[in-house]
């Protein structure tokens, strides 16, 4: 039994990793525009698509085919920002919350970028992109791991540590640290809100990419495959909606808790427990398990 | 007397048009005298169109070879096309246009269970013939109504019976491990699947009921791989399928046999691309209700005569499937005779009983009866080849309900 608990944490590992980058990329939009982005899942499954045609059409390299991807996407966040959420804030009546219209203008995102997809005859059939890592898998004791699973953890690994560096270590990051803090003072300062605000919907949605293709080596890819939001929903409302280690750490916990909700209790409440983590995380700690107090923003 | 004048020349009139033919008063809509209108739908385009394009033209292409053979009792086919995209609101919409717009005589269509299902109570209510086109619709034929007849390429029904009888008996399975999704597709090959091993003295070692949304199918299949069967039985749908036979293989389990449901595996060549991994395939089974490989000998008969009426386009893996309920509507217009009307027409549908040269079992309806087809063959893949498996399995309608 050991060792099937052990394989089910290794899996489970894993795919929380993806789950983590989802919701990382989720997070990002929260903390700087207090939008929850329902387009999240769509902009992974684009993402997915991308790297489709990056490697069967245009015949690019895996490494190339991130960054395309990442490129593509990029520009659809900021793009949607500066057309779409921009026009949307500047309509706002005094003393009327403009959030409902925000998140309503992401779920529109969601069902056009769906709609998009589906327009291409290649989204017809359930497809999947090949391992960036190919090769027998690797036995580590009892437990047997793809060799593209371990590349899953690097890739996921490296992304929040590039994401980790850029928050912490760059100019423009700072910058994006402080306008999610407080705009208004941000704006004092002289730095470009709106700019900012652009980057972070590209950066998010460049990160969704990016866990799109790691998605698509991984499970079969559909234009439905954008569900696996809630995932994310969940491991952000584990973690903390207002915290990135812990929507990594929330990722996780989620990947290896479906697994062993599988093995312990029944193959039919794997898909259940997100749902109620998110329940019972809303009821008992709102905050999430590394999020602070949950205050009013102060300008 | 100028009343009685007027009076005489109303009745005069009406008595004129009872006796014209094919506009009596009774006339029974979509029929005249010369032409009987069908009204023919399916996923024509969206994300499900290679689920009934194909079809679609195919039951297309069977109403007009039957015309040019003279028609039926003397009546040319009309055949008016609808796009449902399989969604339930749609099709519901599309029904009702055929029944009170062009008033078809009876409808034709469905590729989708869940649209099919969504037609049934109009279709009931308004005492319209509904023959499905291809979809399983469980739920529209079991348990059976009067106006909805269907599951041409078998219910889930049939599927869980004949997937499980064929582990049993070809396979040799004595512990079998049962993979479905437990949603109502999964409920319906469950049910059987469970009745049938039953029967045969089989123990169902592992029962993996799966959402159709899961990511990470490792906790299933370890339970799976715990169980140590000698049969691993998959109704799973394809995106699904591929994790399975990834983790079935990950695991090391390929010396069990993989025996999969037809709805895991549409294009088979497109799900080994996906699974991309050749140890997977080394004992894996498929299940088809086609009485021949897609493209065996038995099928180029019907790959050729759609190629003759649509030079332009390659017919996808499920072409054929859209000819068997064509031909049962024809054959029972044919039954219902000259004085055709939608009752009479149903009942010549369940007497209706014949070989499709097409499907690996007979069609038949019944009184009781609205599931049309209730076989299935077994297809061994490797990735590259497919060899068909001998023997035509069927459930008997009994086992599971």
């Amino acid at each position: 039994m050991f060792d099937l608990v052990l394989q089910s944490v290794a899996s489970g590992v894993v795919t929380g990793c993806v789950y983590a980058l989802i919701a990382l990329s989720m997070v990002i939009v929260y903390k700087s525009t207090d939008v929850i982005n329902f387009a999240g899942g769509e902009i992974v499954m684009v993402g997915g698509y991308l790297g489709l045609l990056g490697l069967s059409y245009l015949k690019l390299p895996y490494t190339l085919v991130f960054l395309f991807g990442a490129i593509i996407t990029f520009t659809l966040g900021a793009l949607f920002d500066r057309v779409v959420l921009t026009k949307v804030l500047g309509r706002a009546v005094p003393g009327q919350s403009i959030m409902v219209a925000m998140v309503i203008a992401t779920v529109g995102l969601s069902y056009v970028l769906k709609g998009t997809v589906r327009l291409f005859p290649y989204a017809e059939d359930v497809r999947r992109l090949p391992p960036f890592i190919a090769g027998d898998p690797v036995f580590m004791g009892a437990i047997v791991l793809q060799r593209q699973d371990i590349a899953i953890v690097a890739i996921s690994t490296l992304a929040m540590l590039a994401l980790w560096a850029f928050f912490s270590r760059t100019m423009t990051g700072k910058a994006l640290r402080a306008t999610s803090q407080n705009a208004r003072a941000a704006a004092l300062i002289g730095i470009p809100v709106r700019h900012m605000r652009m980057a972070v919907w590209g950066i998010a949605s460049a990160l969704a990419a990016v866990a799109g293709i790691l998605l698509a080596s991984k499970l079969a890819m559909t234009p439905d495959m954008g569900v696996i939001v809630i995932l994310a929903f969940a491991a952000a409302a584990i973690g903390g909606f207002s915290s990135l280690p812990g929507c990594i750490v929330g990722g996780i916990i989620l990947g290896v808790m479906q697994n062993l909700v599988g093995l312990f209790l029944s193959s039919r409440a794997i898909s259940v427990a997100p749902f109620l983590v998110i329940m019972l995380i809303l009821t008992l700690r709102p905050q999430g398990l590394f999020g602070g107090p949950v205050v009013d923003k102060k300008v | 007397m100028k009343f009685n004048r007027w009076r005489a020349a109303i009745l005069a009139s009406l008595a004129l048009c009872a006796f014209q033919p094919g506009v009596g008063l009774a006339a029974e809509p979509g029929v005249t005298d010369t032409e009987i209108t069908i009204g023919l739908f399916g996923p024509m385009s969206g994300q499900l169109a290679s689920f009934g394009f194909d079809p679609v033209q195919a039951a297309k292409m069977w109403y007009e070879e039957v015309n040019k053979k003279g028609g039926i009792n003397g009546r040319k086919i009309k055949v008016l096309i609808e796009d449902d995209k399989c969604s339930p609101t749609e099709v519901v919409s599309v029904v009702k246009k055929y029944a009170t717009v062009d008033n078809t005589f009876i409808v034709h269509g469905g590729s989708c269970t869940a649209a099919a299902v969504a037609a049934q109570e109009f279709v009931t209510r308004e005492k319209i013939p509904m023959v499905m086109l291809n979809a399983a619709g469980d739920g529209a034929v079991i348990p059976p109504t009067r106006y909805v007849f269907g599951a041409f390429g078998g219910t889930q029904r049939a599927v869980g019976a004949t997937i499980m009888e064929f582990a049993i008996k070809e396979l040799k399975g004595k512990k079998i491990a049962y993979i479905a999704h437990d949603d109502d597709f999964g409920n319906s090959n469950w049910a059987t699947a469970k009745a049938v091993a039953e029967r045969m003295g089989a123990q169902v070692v592992a029962v993996e009921r799966i959402s159709p949304r899961i990511t990470d199918v490792t906790a299933p299949m370890l339970k799976v791989r715990a169980a140590n069967p000698d049969v691993i039985v998959s109704t799973a749908y394809p995106a699904q399928t591929v994790l399975i036979a990834q983790k079935y293989a990950e695991f090391g389990m390929t010396k069990t046999p993989l025996v999969v449901a037809v709805q895991g595996v549409p294009v088979p060549s497109v799900f080994a691309k996906n699974v991309d991994n050749d140890a997977a395939l080394v004992n894996f089974y498929y299940g088809s209700p086609l009485n021949d490989l897609t493209d065996g000998p038995k099928q180029q008969k019907w790959i050729s005569l759609y190629k003759q009426y649509y030079p332009d386009r390659t017919p996808g893996a499920f072409m054929t499937y859209g000819l068997p309920s064509a031909m049962a509507i024809t054959r029972a217009l044919e039954k219902a005779g000259r004085d055709l009307t939608r009752e009479k027409f149903i009942t010549a549908l369940e007497t209706v009983d014949f070989d499709s040269e097409v499907l690996a079992g007979p069609i038949a309806f019944s009184a009781t009866r609205r599931d049309g087809h209730r076989a299935s063959v077994f297809v061994k893949f490797d990735g590259k080849t497919h060899k068909l498996m001998p023997g035509v399995y069927s459930w008997n309608g009994k086992d599971g309900m």
